[in-house]
């Protein structure tokens, strides 16, 4: 998980260009970080830590040049130090790679080239100019180039320079590369906001695909020469969204921003006094698996069960168990659930149920991921760009999506839909309700010193639990655990005293929110903190220490709301212990390694 | 003189517009269905402004996530007053982010790009208030204004005698402005900017500019009203135009039985069913549902509103997300009205609503109610007067 970003034609500003859209890639992993530019000569500047360590590196030292590529780094092969930060260069340092992806046979190509070739690095990526500069004995710079991509087994996107040559040289196998074009200049980076302030015209590489940059444009190959003439697109966001527009991190604007994410989730594709959904997808609908990780895969089992409620088989797999460990595919959909639509092992997922005959569909936010372009559908969450590395908008958005999934394919069970519809279309104003008045900050700063939080609720708040205690967990790097309200007394209840607060999410006053308050009952008695995330329909306010309200609503759209303050009481957490909210320790936004 | 920075003052919470400003700040009322700060924004990036800073304090999650980090393409830098004591202690709080001469407006008056324009000719590195006549000067609450030439002699807040001018809010000041602002006399802790603006008058002088472009004053309730009136008027409208004086969101979903009385607004997503009848002078929010029959006219209805079938809403303003039962009947007409201390005679209000709302079956509000945040109304009740936010009204 790392990001590239290249650029040709912008003259003197390459560096700044280059590191402004570093800067831009940064949540895609933040270890290390370096650039290449070639003039004549290639020169390469790199250095641990954040970007900013960079900067102050190149403060000193400037290389110049009008054909340039950069790297931001998250260590999957050794450690981040300035060594393994990328740009890697050969033996001559002529040739300089940036790569994001694993190349799976290094071991064997680096002990190949080990007698000729002194490395430097603990990388896999290294082995790659290396191979190049053997390549440039008896070819030219891009077919040196083409004839190592034959050699590379894995997944990768890489970009090239070489010295004397006045271009760059990338290609893409299973991980995301983009093209930016503009009048005079071109770029190349893993994802488009690293460009987006220069231009809004886009070129989609698909696997396979090998392109030249240079003062003439842009040449779009398969990696055996083939000519490919990709689509030019447009894309309509706003290059400033990514701003943190006032807010401290990007993760609390990101939360702020949930009521107009929702919307434009919504926007089109309900009509409440219809009673209508419709989506620009049509799935045959017998059986559904949701594959996904992390945050979206507590999407999947919110998803799974709105699908059971209307009758329909449904199971949500965590992708990366899936890939290897495949259940029956009959006539399944198999849906795949990620923000950016590049998560590998979602990836890994999919092919197999591709493999084996399945439709897929991918649900994700990402326009042009490799995920949305290789499922049989996708349906888009519409969250707009999503900094933080910690999800808080997509998770409420993907919520909302796999409600309007469901209704349009398969309705609403027992429900009522035109009141489904109606609690949709009131969440935007709900959660502004939520964000005007939540005590989220005040029960964060009552209970940051415990030494563990737990976090319960049965049926569609299940989902909300588990990923209550995720998000405290990445940006607090405080122990916390999710739970099913009734599974805590099959085990965990053993660890409950006074010291680990437990998070009660009960809405309604129904059977579930009974037996829920049975269980609050149950760690009230050991001594517990409770604090309730409650519509104050039933009385489990009784049993609680603090309370977080939400608004009532429907049993579905509540568990949207109950987890905006869960996020609320991640984020005061997480800040009242100084964390670094929007970059947590160990993590990247998106994980495009198995 | 070249001037690229515009600050916008959007701290206040506006306490006359309560139950309204309960909930956001006076600069993200709406008016024809765009924040009052749009306006404002507008009318700064089309006279050529290139770096906008916003004040922000009240509430300032509503601006921040409103605005974002650009504006039309240009850059929003946020100041953070936090304690509101006053216009020139919120102006003090952009020194550290202005650099070189600059414009300052007040977020909450809808202005245009012309009365901006006007200020920024007329500045010539003395510093420049616009001003404009004005009906009722003399009881025109933000300050009546005096000239001699192009010469401020007097801006007063309480005007004894006749004034024909007032404050239109829009000032240019030189580079190192805020050293002066910063030594200015305070009144009870507060900082007032007309305060800085009278003590530099009668030092070296201040240029008074005269500007005749649009400009709306809200200061009470049904001010909006009138502002949305005269802003559809005036087509400044986001929506698009189907009719003469009838603008509606394409996302917007208006049954072909429904009837669209212009001038009228229609926001994104907003669903409208059969019978229905809006307009004229109306603006309803972004996505409402106004089921069969109802009636709603001279009136603005807040974002996320669900009025029921067969209601009937006159001269009203209603907050976000109300929940309006079948058969509401806010008759409206002219009442008079209570805001603070004051009473205000023969003002047209139906009603002004606080966010959240719940007006059951059947119940109606009297002329001039006001119905603070999270109120409800039972069924058949009727509400008078002031309800205060959370209470309930039965029968």
């Amino acid at each position: 998980m790392c990001g590239i970003i290249g650029c040709v034609g912008r003259g003197d500003d390459t560096l700044d260009t280059l590191l402004d859209g570093l800067d831009t890639l940064e949540y895609r992993g933040y270890d290390s970080a370096g650039v290449a530019l070639a003039n004549g000569s290639v020169q390469t500047a790199k250095k641990a830590g954040e970007l900013d360590a960079l900067r102050e590196h190149l403060a000193d030292w400037s290389p110049s040049g009008t054909v340039g590529i950069g790297h931001t780094r998250w260590s999957t092969h050794g450690p981040p130090t300035d060594a393994n930060a990328h740009p890697h260069c050969d033996c001559t340092g002529e040739v300089a790679v940036v790569h994001n992806g694993i190349i799976e046979n290094y071991q064997t190509l680096r002990d190949e080239l080990a007698t000729d070739h002194e490395f430097v690095s603990d990388t896999d990526t290294e082995v790659i100019p290396h191979l190049i500069e053997d390549a440039l004995a008896d070819h030219g710079p891009e077919a040196a180039v083409r004839a190592t991509l034959d050699r590379l087994e894995g997944s990768f996107a890489i970009a090239v320079v070489i010295a004397g040559t006045d271009a760059i040289f990338a290609a893409r196998q299973d991980s995301p590369l983009v093209l930016g074009i503009d009048d005079n200049a071109t770029y190349l980076a893993s994802d488009v906001p690293a460009f987006r302030v220069h231009t809004d015209r886009v070129v989609y590489l698909d696997d396979g695909q090998f392109v030249r940059l240079d003062a003439d444009g842009y040449t779009v190959t398969d990696f055996d020469g083939t000519p490919r003439s990709p689509s030019v697109e447009t894309v309509d966001w706003d290059p400033e969204a990514t701003g943190k527009a006032g807010y401290d991190h990007f993760m609390l604007k990101e939360i702020h921003e949930q009521p107009r994410a929702l919307r434009q989730c919504l926007q089109g594709r309900v009509d409440e006094l219809a009673g209508d959904v419709t989506l620009d997808i049509d799935p045959d609908i017998d059986r559904v698996q949701f594959v996904a990780c992390g945050t979206s895969y507590h999407a999947a089992l919110y998803g799974a069960a709105l699908f059971r409620a209307a009758g329909v088989p449904a199971q949500a797999f965590l992708a990366h168990e899936y890939a290897i460990q495949t259940p029956p595919v009959e006539d399944d959909l198999v849906v795949a659930v990620s923000q950016s639509g590049e998560t590998a092992d979602t990836l890994a997922a999919i092919r197999e149920a591709d493999r084996r005959g399945a439709d897929t569909l991918a649900l994700t936010n990402v326009v042009g991921s490799t995920m949305a372009r290789e499922c049989t559908d996708a349906l888009f969450i519409r969250s707009g760009p999503e900094i933080g590395v910690a999800a808080s908008k997509t998770f409420s958005a993907q919520l909302t999506a796999v409600n309007l999934l469901a209704l349009a394919t398969v309705g609403a069970g027992d429900e009522d839909v035109r009141d489904l519809i109606g609690a949709l279309r009131d969440l935007p104003a709900d959660i502004q309700t939520i964000l005007d008045a939540s005590g989220a900050r005040e029960v964060a700063r009552e209970y940051v010193d415990s030494e563990s939080f737990f976090f319960i609720g049965r049926g569609y708040h299940h989902p909300v639990a588990l990923e209550g205690a995720l998000k405290l967990k990445e940006i607090s790097y405080t122990h916390a655990e999710g739970f099913a309200a009734g599974e805590l007394k099959h085990g965990t209840l053993a660890l409950v005293t006074p010291d680990t607060p437990v998070f009660a999410v009960v809405t309604g006053d129904g059977e579930a929110a009974r037996k829920t308050i049975g269980n609050v009952k149950e760690v009230e008695a050991r001594g517990a903190p409770v604090i309730a995330v409650t519509d104050g329909e039933s009385d489990v306010e009784r049993y609680a220490d603090a309370v977080l309200e939400i608004p009532s609503t429907h049993a579905r759209t509540a568990a949207v709301l109950a987890n905006v303050q869960l996020q609320l009481v991640a984020y005061h957490v997480a800040n009242e212990l100084g964390r670094s909210i929007d970059k947590p320790r160990n993590l990247a936004k998106s994980v495009t390694v198995e | 003189m070249t001037v690229s920075t515009g600050v916008v003052l959007a701290a206040g919470e506006g306490t006359r517009l309560r139950p309204l400003t309960s909930t956001r700040p006076k600069p993200m009322l709406p008016v024809a269905n765009r924040p009052i700060l749009e306006y404002v924004l507008d009318a700064l990036v089309d006279a050529g402004i290139s770096d906008l800073v916003l004040v922000v304090g009240y509430k300032r999650d509503r601006v921040q996530n409103h605005v974002g980090s650009t504006y039309r393409g240009v850059p929003v830098t946020y100041v953070h007053q936090a304690k509101q004591l006053g216009s020139g202690h919120a102006l003090l709080q952009a020194r550290e982010a202005v650099d070189g001469p600059f414009l300052t407006v007040n977020g909450d008056r809808v202005i245009d790009p012309q009365t901006v324009g006007d200020a920024l000719d007329a500045f010539d590195g003395t510093p420049t208030m616009a001003v404009r006549d004005h009906p009722n000067a003399n009881e025109y609450p933000n300050g009546a204004v005096r000239l001699d030439g192009d010469r401020v002699t007097e801006l007063v807040e309480q005007p004894d005698g006749p004034y024909r001018l007032i404050n239109a809010g829009v000032y240019a000041f030189p580079a190192g402005w805020f050293d002066r602002l910063a030594a200015t006399k305070r009144r009870g802790g507060d900082l007032y900017l007309p305060d800085a603006i009278v003590e530099l008058a009668a030092e070296r002088g201040v240029v008074g500019v005269r500007t005749e472009g649009l400009w709306v004053d809200i200061t009470y309730p049904w001010d909006l009203l009138e502002a949305t009136r005269q802003l559809l008027g005036a087509g400044l409208v986001d929506e698009q135009a189907h009719e003469s004086g009838v603008y509606v969101h394409e996302t917007a979903r208006v049954h072909e039985d429904a009837t669209l009385q212009g001038p009228v607004v229609v926001g994104p997503d907003a669903e409208i069913a059969a019978g229905v009848v809006v307009g004229p002078d109306t603006a309803v929010g972004r996505n409402i549902t106004v089921e069969a029959n109802a009636t709603i006219e001279r009136s603005l209805v807040g974002a996320d509103t669900r009025v029921g079938s067969g209601a009937t809403l006159c001269d009203c303003v209603t907050g976000m997300a109300g929940e309006i039962g079948p058969g509401v009947v806010v008759p409206g007409g002219e009442t008079d009205v209570r805001i603070g201390t004051d009473i205000h005679e023969r003002e047209r209000l139906g009603a002004v609503v606080g966010d959240r709302v719940t007006l059951a079956g059947g119940s109606t509000l009297g002329p001039g109610t006001l119905l603070g945040v999270g109120a409800t109304v039972g069924v058949g009740a009727i509400a008078r007067d002031h309800v205060a936010a959370g209470a309930e009204v039965v029968r």
